[in-house]
């Protein structure tokens, strides 16, 4: 389970996330929503690594990633945070809310490196274990065919990311994250830009991670069709605080809601 | 007939140093100022140690090699935190640092006046005299580059430094450790750069600090430039452009008078045009950006 406690981070003088208090459950999809400026990219942020909290923290499991400070004998705070590349070793994947995949790089490839278990990428260990990196190497792309299978794109296996169509690429980076095993999927507007048709298969794939294979899913969405749909859970998110939370019903008939933000 | 020699070997010992370099700008996506310095390394290492102990060069050439890796993370762990621009100065500093110690530290590398009589070496037993055996030789050691290099740039290791290139963070968001990465890349493109000089030093018989000047990482960065960075082509393309055309330009007759003043100017008019027409190179995949 990932936890955030008493989250809060100032820019400036602005609170853009102010003394946030969630758990996220593993098996459901807690969508946070709110008006743009909100806070809730920059909760992602501070989950992720990119920022680091000026109070509060974040825990995975029993692993806290962004510990509260303790004091030494000289009395100065020190902290051990992680960086965002532990916090994703950990398993901690993010979708970003741009499309971002390794454009000159192709399908196969932009899947493969979502691994978190790839043999071979120190130089040294691929010279001295080759016959093991190339076992592990075959096994992943067999994966990541896989995943291209399922998502209909195993034609374009060798095309360039750039190539893609912008909900093609949406969707290579989601499969990305699945074929990296994360634990805690952080989506950012995973369906914003996207064809009605694109949208039912990348709902697909995020309840498929959900429910199937148990992830812990994190949705930052506008679409409150699909926020309606996939949710378990909702926190409505204004000025950096959180202003209302609950089962998607609850949550989205709320009159304060309703007002700030569906503006009805 | 030795003058094709002489052209074939520049091309084999150029050949090393734009792989080398491409490993960086075809893969990391930086540039490089500093890589004549480790071109330099290579070539002290062998010269010094072959004419005052009479050492193997073979065990020279391997010395460079790590001698080169040990003083690029000098550079490598304080400026690869840089980004871009950051990073081309520091590889700058670096670079005249390392000449002005090849220049000042007479007692070691002799300053100005050079390093004369590197002896030549043997090839299975065979001393290399002539244009042709160090050719074949020049032919060996940067064909076993080519194929490690080749290795090294298809292999996950290459795929993780491109993908560094097209978007750190992504990466960094994939668990990635891209500090790391970026100075091993840089370590074994400075330790690759470093077998280019033990050739050179061996082949010219003689080498002072001129040999590797700002002028020479310049030039090292026009082949990769010129060629194309990014996959393996590119080098092998632009090795043998920058190589041939001075070749070519002698005979067009040019008066010995202005011939060295043209030569630059029609690099530069090359370089300039390649830029806005096709800034990927002959045959390159990486845009610079």
């Amino acid at each position: 389970m990932l936890r955030i406690i008493n989250l809060t981070k100032y820019f400036g003088g602005i609170k853009a996330v102010d003394n946030v208090t969630i758990d996220f459950k593993p098996g459901k999809i807690t969508s946070l929503i709110g008006p743009n400026g909100a806070g809730k990219s920059t909760i992602f942020n501070l989950i992720n690594g990119f920022l680091r909290p000026d109070h509060g923290e974040v825990i995975l499991d029993s692993t806290s990633i962004c510990p509260t400070g303790s004091k030494n004998i000289r009395g100065e705070i020190k902290l051990h945070k992680m960086k965002p590349y532990e916090i994703a070793q950990i398993g901690i994947g993010r979708l970003f809310q741009d499309v971002r995949n390794f454009k000159k790089l192709n399908c196969l490839d932009n899947l493969i490196l979502g691994s978190r278990d790839i043999k071979g990428e120190k130089l040294i260990e691929t010279l001295m274990h080759f016959q093991i990196c190339k076992k592990v190497e075959s096994e992943l792309k067999k994966e990541a065919i896989r995943y291209l299978q399922l998502l209909g794109l195993e034609e374009r296996q060798n095309a360039f990311a750039e190539d893609l169509s912008f909900g093609e690429q949406k969707l290579i980076s989601l499969a990305r994250l699945l074929l990296g095993k994360y634990d805690v999927l952080l989506l950012d507007e995973p369906t914003a830009g996207i064809n009605p048709f694109m949208i039912e298969r990348i709902l697909d794939l995020i309840i498929k991670a959900a429910k199937e294979m148990h992830k812990t899913v994190i949705l930052i969405e506008h679409n409150m069709n699909v926020v309606y749909r996939v949710s378990d859970w909702i926190y409505f998110i204004n000025n950096g605080a959180l202003s209302a939370f609950g089962l998607p019903d609850e949550v989205l008939n709320d009159p304060e809601v309703r007002k700030i933000y569906i503006g009805l | 007939m030795n003058y094709l020699f002489h052209v074939l070997i520049m091309i084999c010992i150029y050949l090393i140093l734009s792989l080398s370099i491409n490993l960086l700008v075809g893969y990391i996506g930086l540039l490089s100022l500093c890589h004549a310095a480790f071109y330099a390394i290579g070539a002290y290492t062998t010269a010094i140690l072959t004419v005052e102990a009479g050492a193997n060069f073979y065990l020279t050439l391997v010395l460079g090699f790590f001698l080169s890796i040990l003083l690029s993370l000098v550079i490598a762990v304080p400026s690869l935190r840089l980004k871009g621009d950051y990073f081309l100065l520091a590889s700058l500093g670096f670079q005249i640092i390392m000449f002005n110690i090849l220049n000042n530290w007479v007692k070691l590398t002799k300053g100005p006046y050079g390093i004369a009589g590197i002896p030549k070496p043997n090839l299975f037993g065979i001393l290399v005299n002539s244009q042709v055996l160090f050719f074949i030789l020049a032919l060996l050691i940067s064909g076993v580059v080519l194929l490690f290099m080749n290795f090294t740039y298809t292999s996950p290791f290459g795929r993780v430094l491109k993908a560094i290139r097209e978007d750190e963070i992504l990466i960094l968001s994939l668990g990635r450790n891209t500090f790391l990465l970026k100075i091993s890349a840089f370590a074994l493109s400075a330790g690759i750069a470093s077998i280019a000089g033990s050739m050179y030093s061996v082949y010219a018989t003689y080498i002072d600090p001129t040999c590797f000047t700002l002028d020479e990482s310049i030039f090292i960065l026009s082949i990769i430039l010129v060629g194309g960075s990014g996959n393996f082509r590119g080098p092998i393309i632009g090795t043998i452009f920058m190589i041939l055309l001075p070749e070519v330009l002698r005979f067009i007759g040019i008066p010995d008078t202005i011939a060295p003043n043209v030569r630059q100017m029609i690099y530069g008019a090359i370089l300039v045009i390649l830029m806005i027409k096709r800034p990927q190179g002959i045959a390159g995949e990486y845009k610079m950006e």
